[in-house]
């Protein structure tokens, strides 16, 4: 029967069809540019796309298409499982939502811009990232990861009359393709081992390759898509990347570029290196999880710290993306290290909260970044200092944006706490791996996690604080309007998205779990999820979290306290003056707390890490005294340890380099003749030589 | 059994006391703190002589007692109490107070991974002591290696000490006590020598410290802890 | 035994609801005579134990004055703070082994809603736009960013010593265990003492008493706040401090709380803990006249030492 339906609604093809039209739309009606072409057909393409991904999920049932006719490399198959299902939705989801939202968003261009352009880019970018997911064998696999790096690298550099973003484009463009080559590398490897290039023969062949071809293949899929996902070391390009494009394509980057390289990661990992296929001795891949743990960690906590420190509102999220990615990793990690110890429930388990995360930073994420693309749409700029006060102008932005910082920070009764509790669950389930260094490794990373959430919500309480509270810094903000409708639907849309998820988490669990075949214990009950701190079966104590009945305990007592205070205390009225500040009077917006003064603390006690420089140059009134300044201006300026430290001396050895060829490039023709002279000469004595 | 849990209770005990003696700056307070940690390691070693039964532990847990905690920090305070209040407050320590503190956890889970491959049998007091006395010669030397201030390494002189104290008691269960007397006596005289010359110092050159602190380049200025 | 299969039943809700009303009853007096005991030992009369209840009352009549830089995050802050708080009650058990809504109360939910009026309280502060909200958050930031990794290891350990996330079952599990039951418990006592401390605002960490812009935390942040809302601010201060209080005494010396909805046996259970309870805060009250005021940037050590305390208690949870 689902194949009858198929066969009536070809629902893959209609996806494919309808971002094709979407990208040709833009070249061809190019005098529209009200932008309706471009976006309209990519709103329908991903319903289209959420009905089919969840059809899939719900069916269990993986869908297998054939594009065009067998070709010479006879690859052209797609095939959509759960897992990459699960992916689809989340491309469906964000791309619904950011397609609505830029239909006014794109009017912050249509004056001084080609906007066909923008609209053609971003067709194909959502476009190869579907196919990318779908696709099944490594040519197409490799063409459409390309394909979107190089869409995704136009669209960074969309805004290139700016000298920086040019810079941040080049940058990304770099580490993407080296990124590509290593994953290239890796599954041209596991297909010398098959002997063809089908995913479905890498399958096959998972178990029969030794466990050093595997450690192989996994450390080039490790820092390939790695340096995709952006975990530190290899996240230099994300924070110059991200706040570069346009903002509907940073929320799309971030909230699901990012992840296609923990789909890849994924697909290496438990299809194509037999992880857990019961097969394969799994204890040899206990470092495997270990290195995503540590890395993981890593990844959050440094992510995190330069997040707080942060003026420019997109480059916090940026920042933010990577510790959210770190967080992802260690869900990963501690599952394939549960895994290797044959712990199988808790190895769902702790899956699925990674799972739970990646799908929610989608979620909040693309929200947060619409939300930050709302502001500069309004007020030209990103950086905190110059904002204030925008919650009185746009009261729907300054709500949907406070729905994704209390998504963000892990807060009750929104998603982000859900997917945090299934983390820490998984952490406390740390105590049956039987390895003592390594239980004892994961506590330590527990603390790495827990700080990174404390210095999460410090982080989105200063992004929120002085970007939408207190005094407007600039005087654009006391005539600011709300944003068009289009822009807060797109907004809305997601907003509710996270307080359903945070509400109601046995959706997303049960999706979850179906979409990754994951085996959790069956005690779960509809508004509750009984999660297992200790093996399934023997001491299964519950800990049953009823978000709604604790929200409706919540709301019950909110109304009750009114109630209450206005009987004991009865009615008083409400006067409104000036802010009191302990009584000194006069406050103007200048002697507020800024973004850099409220994290100074957080600076100074890390301040080993940021490794902070202070620069205070005063001008004096006359030189001879030099208590009377005319003015003082103080400079701090961070250090980046990653690229001065790690960077840094690679670039300038290879430049090096470069200086000592450069002296074979003389210009005479006769020292090229004698280079190849040389060569051959070399070449054919080898040949000779060698059996 | 019951033995072991106390033990390990003990062990526990002792690893806060030094915690506590690692986030102290001034020196007034390492002193107190380290009475509080040699208080804990006397109750130890008492509690050893009650389970090996053997009245020169006693002897040793008293004399314990009385010279680490009572004697050698009096001596202490009373040598320092003229020098500058700067030369006694650690302000910039090479290694931060926050890092030493974790630091020295990971010393701790270091000590009990490597003394994990050692047979010690039935030896409940060997293998609950053991590990604490490794950690607490690392956490002296990391003491000793972090701070800048003088006065503040003789202190990680003194936990790496009672880290060895701990370490010959829990293997032994009491070496002759002529020894350790002699052991004790030796500690005394090393104190009163060291105190002796800190006074010296402190008055010839008015500063004790072992770096010039002007060759060191700040570059936060803003405030130093 | 798990006291979960009583819930249900009209004794269970009946105790539930007092045991609720304990704690809203019982908490500004445990803030009054936390401040008796302060200054009996610094030798002042000092006020009445009673005098916190006086105090809100008359907030409570007291008309508001509103800045007019707030918004509606700085109006609506005060109950959301309050409402959290009091859901938060509503999951610790205080004299039984049984909270009024332990099936669905987790220690992890209680850290997730102390976060979120955490959150709320520093909107609020940063959105009347005076400096001294800035002040206030900005130090909360670090500090509340610091103690989270620490609380998470020292619930880490207890919740897998007693083998239960939920509050009910670790504390139902703690009161039938001896007292040595592991050497970590005793690391994570320690460092949630330093938590409770450094949470509820007292000497080394904050000094509530002054408003001095040296040593304000949280009193900077809700300096703007009047009437009502400052009522429901500082009720809910005194009600998470007994909170957090109440939580420390039932991890780890909860010895004569009462297991079953025995009459007698509650009464004890009533009684240990406020012998307890006095005692703990006469220790506090102890320390807060014996140490003086940490400078701000050595606060991070007092949370490092908690978070090494837990971190050594993972060591030893493992061995």
């Amino acid at each position: 029967m689902i194949s009858m339906f198929e066969h009536i609604i070809p629902l893959f093809e209609l996806v494919v069809v309808s971002y094709i039209c979407g990208a040709l739309f833009s070249l061809l009606f190019r005098k529209f540019g009200s932008g309706k072409p471009f976006f309209i057909p990519t709103i329908i393409g991903s319903i289209f796309l959420i009905v089919l991904s969840l059809k899939v999920i719900i069916d269990g049932s993986s869908l297998h298409f054939e594009l065009a006719p067998d070709n010479v490399f006879s690859v052209n198959h797609f095939l959509i499982d759960g897992i990459a299902a699960f992916f689809l939705l989340l491309i469906g989801i964000v791309s619904l939502s950011v397609s609505i939202y830029s239909l006014g968003y794109i009017k912050e261009y249509i004056e001084d811009k080609h906007v066909t352009v923008f609209g053609f880019f971003f067709n194909t970018f959502i476009l190869s990232m579907i196919l990318l997911v779908s696709s099944n064998d490594v040519f197409s696999f490799i063409v459409f990861w390309e394909l979107m790096s190089l869409t995704s690298f136009f669209l960074v550099i969309y805004n290139h009359e700016n000298e920086s973003n040019l810079k941040a484009g080049i940058i990304y463009l770099i580490m993407t393709n080296l990124g590509t080559a290593l994953i290239l590398a890796s599954l041209l490897l596991l297909s010398s081992q098959s002997g063809s290039l089908s995913f479905e023969s890498f399958r096959l062949s998972s178990d029969s390759n030794s466990a050093y071809v595997k450690n192989i293949v996994f450390i080039l899929a490790f820092i390939g898509f790695g340096t995709k996902a952006g975990i530190v070391p290899l996240h230099v390009w994300l924070p110059y990347a991200h706040p570069s494009a346009p903002s509907n394509v940073s929320a799309l980057m971030s909230a699901i570029m990012i992840k296609t390289a923990i789909y890849g990661l994924i697909r290496i990992i438990y299809d194509f290196s037999g992880v857990g296929s019961g097969v394969t001795d799994n204890h040899e891949f206990v470092w495997w999880g270990f290195l995503f743990v540590t890395i993981g960690a890593i990844s959050s906590v440094v992510g995190v710290l330069y997040s707080v420190v942060e003026k420019d509102i997109k480059r916090a999220l940026a920042y933010s993306s990577i510790e959210n990615i770190g967080i992802i990793f260690i869900g990963l990690g501690l599952s394939i290290v549960f895994l290797s110890f044959d712990l199988i429930y808790l190895s769902a388990f702790a899956m699925l909260a990674a799972m739970y995360h990646l799908l929610n930073h989608a979620i909040f994420k693309s929200l947060l970044f619409m939300g930050a693309g709302a502001i500069i749409f309004r007020t030209h700029t990103a950086n905190m200092e110059k904002l204030g006060g925008l919650v009185k102008g746009m009261p729907w932005t300054s709500l949907f944006f406070l729905v994704g910082v209390l998504s963000i920070s892990g807060l009750p009764f929104f998603n982000g706490f859900v997917s945090e509790y299934l983390m820490m669950l998984s952490f406390l389930s740390s105590y049956h791996i039987p390895d003592i260094l390594i239980a004892i490794s994961v506590g330590f990373a527990s603390a790495a996690f827990a700080l990174t959430l404390g210095i999460v919500l410090a982080t989105f309480v200063k992004i929120f604080g002085i970007s939408f509270l207190s005094k407007p810094r600039t005087d654009i903000i006391y005539r600011i309007k709300e944003v068009p409708h289009t822009m807060l639907a797109g907004m809305g849309i997601v907003a509710l998205i996270c307080i359903i998820l945070g509400l109601i988490p046995f959706i997303g669990i049960t999706m979850i779990t179906h979409a990754f075949n994951l085996q959790l214990p069956p005690n779960q009950t509809l508004f509750s999820f009984e999660p297992i701190l200790s093996e399934f079966g023997a001491s299964n104590n519950l800990s049953g979290l009823s978000l709604p009945i604790v929200l409706m305990i919540f709301v019950s007592i909110l109304v009750a306290t009114l109630g209450f205070l206005y009987v004991v205390g009865g009615r008083t009225k409400q006067r409104i003056s000036e802010t009191w500040g302990c009584g000194f009077g006069y406050f103007n917006e200048r002697m507020q707390y800024t973004a850099s003064s409220l994290s100074q603390p957080i600076l100074h006690v890390f301040r080993n890490f940021y490794r902070p420089s202070l620069a205070i140059q005063s001008i004096l009134y006359h030189s001879s005294n030099s208590y009377m300044k005319e003015s003082v201006k103080i400079q701090i300026s961070n250090k980046n340890i990653f690229e001065d430290l790690m960077y840094g001396p690679i670039i300038s050895s290879v430049f090096k380099t470069y200086e000592r060829t450069k002296k074979f490039q003389t210009g005479k023709i006769n020292l090229y003749l004698l280079n190849v002279f040389v060569i051959i000469i070399l070449l054919l004595v080898y040949v000779r030589l060698s059996p | 059994m019951i033995y072991n849990n106390i033990l390990i209770f003990l062990s526990g005990t002792l690893l806060i006391a030094t915690l506590v003696l690692v986030i102290k700056r001034e020196f007034s307070e390492w002193i107190q703190a380290y009475k509080y940690q040699t208080i804990v390691l006397s109750i130890m070693t008492g509690v050893i002589g009650y389970i090996t039964n053997n009245w020169e532990i006693y002897l040793a847990a008293i004399i314990t007692f009385s010279l680490k905690a009572v004697i050698v920090p009096k001596i202490l305070i009373k040598v320092t109490e003229k020098i500058n209040y700067d030369f006694k407050n650690e302000t910039t320590p090479y290694i931060s107070i926050r890092l030493s503190l974790v630091v020295s956890t990971i010393l701790v889970a270091l000590s009990y991974f490597l003394t994990q491959q050692i047979q010690l049998g039935e030896d409940v007091i060997a293998t609950s002591f053991l590990p604490v006395s490794i950690s607490l010669l690392l956490i002296g030397l990391l003491v000793m290696i972090g701070r800048r201030i003088a006065l503040n390494q003789i202190v990680g002189l003194l936990i790496l000490e009672n880290g060895l104290f701990l370490f010959t008691l829990s293997l032994t269960h009491g070496i002759s006590l002529i020894i350790e007397i002699g052991i004790f006596i030796d500690i005394l005289v090393g104190i009163v020598i060291s105190s002796i010359l800190i006074h010296r110092i402190g008055y010839t050159f008015d500063n004790i410290d072992d770096i010039h602190q002007n060759r060191e380049s700040i570059e936060y200025t803003e405030e130093d802890d | 035994m798990m006291p979960i299969e009583t819930s249900a039943s009209v004794s269970g809700v009946l105790i539930g609801i007092i045991q609720f009303l304990v704690i809203l009853v019982l908490a500004p007096l445990l803030t009054g005579i936390m401040r008796k005991i302060k200054a009996i030992t610094q030798k002042r009369t000092g006020s009445s134990i009673f005098q916190t209840y006086f105090d809100i009352h008359k907030l409570m009549r007291k008309d508001e004055v509103v800045s007019e830089e707030a918004s509606w995050i700085f109006r609506f802050s005060p109950w959301i703070i309050f409402s959290s708080t009091l859901v938060v009650a509503l999951f610790i058990p205080i004299f039984v082994v049984y909270s009024p809504f332990g099936l669905g109360g987790d220690i992890i939910l209680v850290i997730g809603l102390f976060g979120l009026s955490r959150f709320f309280l520093m909107l609020a502060g940063l959105d009347v736009s005076s400096a001294f909200g800035g002040i206030g958050v900005s130090r909360e930031m670090m500090i509340s960013s610091l103690i989270e990794p620490a609380l998470f290891l020292l619930v880490f350990i207890v919740a897998v010593t007693y083998d239960a996330t939920n509050i009910d079952t670790i504390v139902s599990h703690a009161a039938e265990s001896s007292v040595l039951i592991s050497a970590s418990l005793l690391f994570s006592f320690f460092g949630f003492f330093i938590i409770v401390m450094a949470e509820t605002g007292k000497i080394p960490f904050d000094n509530p008493a002054t408003h001095l812009e040296l040593t304000m935390v949280h009193e900077a942040m809700v300096l703007e706040f009047s009437g009502k809302s400052l009522a429901l601010i500082e009720l809910s201060q005194s009600i998470k401090q007994l909170l957090l209080i109440s939580l420390l005494i039932n991890f780890f010396i909860p010895w004569g709380i009462s297991t079953s909805f025995s009459i007698a046996e509650m009464f004890v259970g009533l009684l240990a803990f406020l012998l307890k309870m006095i005692s703990l805060g006469m220790l506090i009250a102890y320390i807060e006249t014996k140490v003086a005021k940490w400078r701000l940037f050595r606060i991070p050590d007092l949370i490092f030492l908690s978070l090494a305390s837990g971190l050594m208690g993972i060591i030893f949870l493992f061995i």
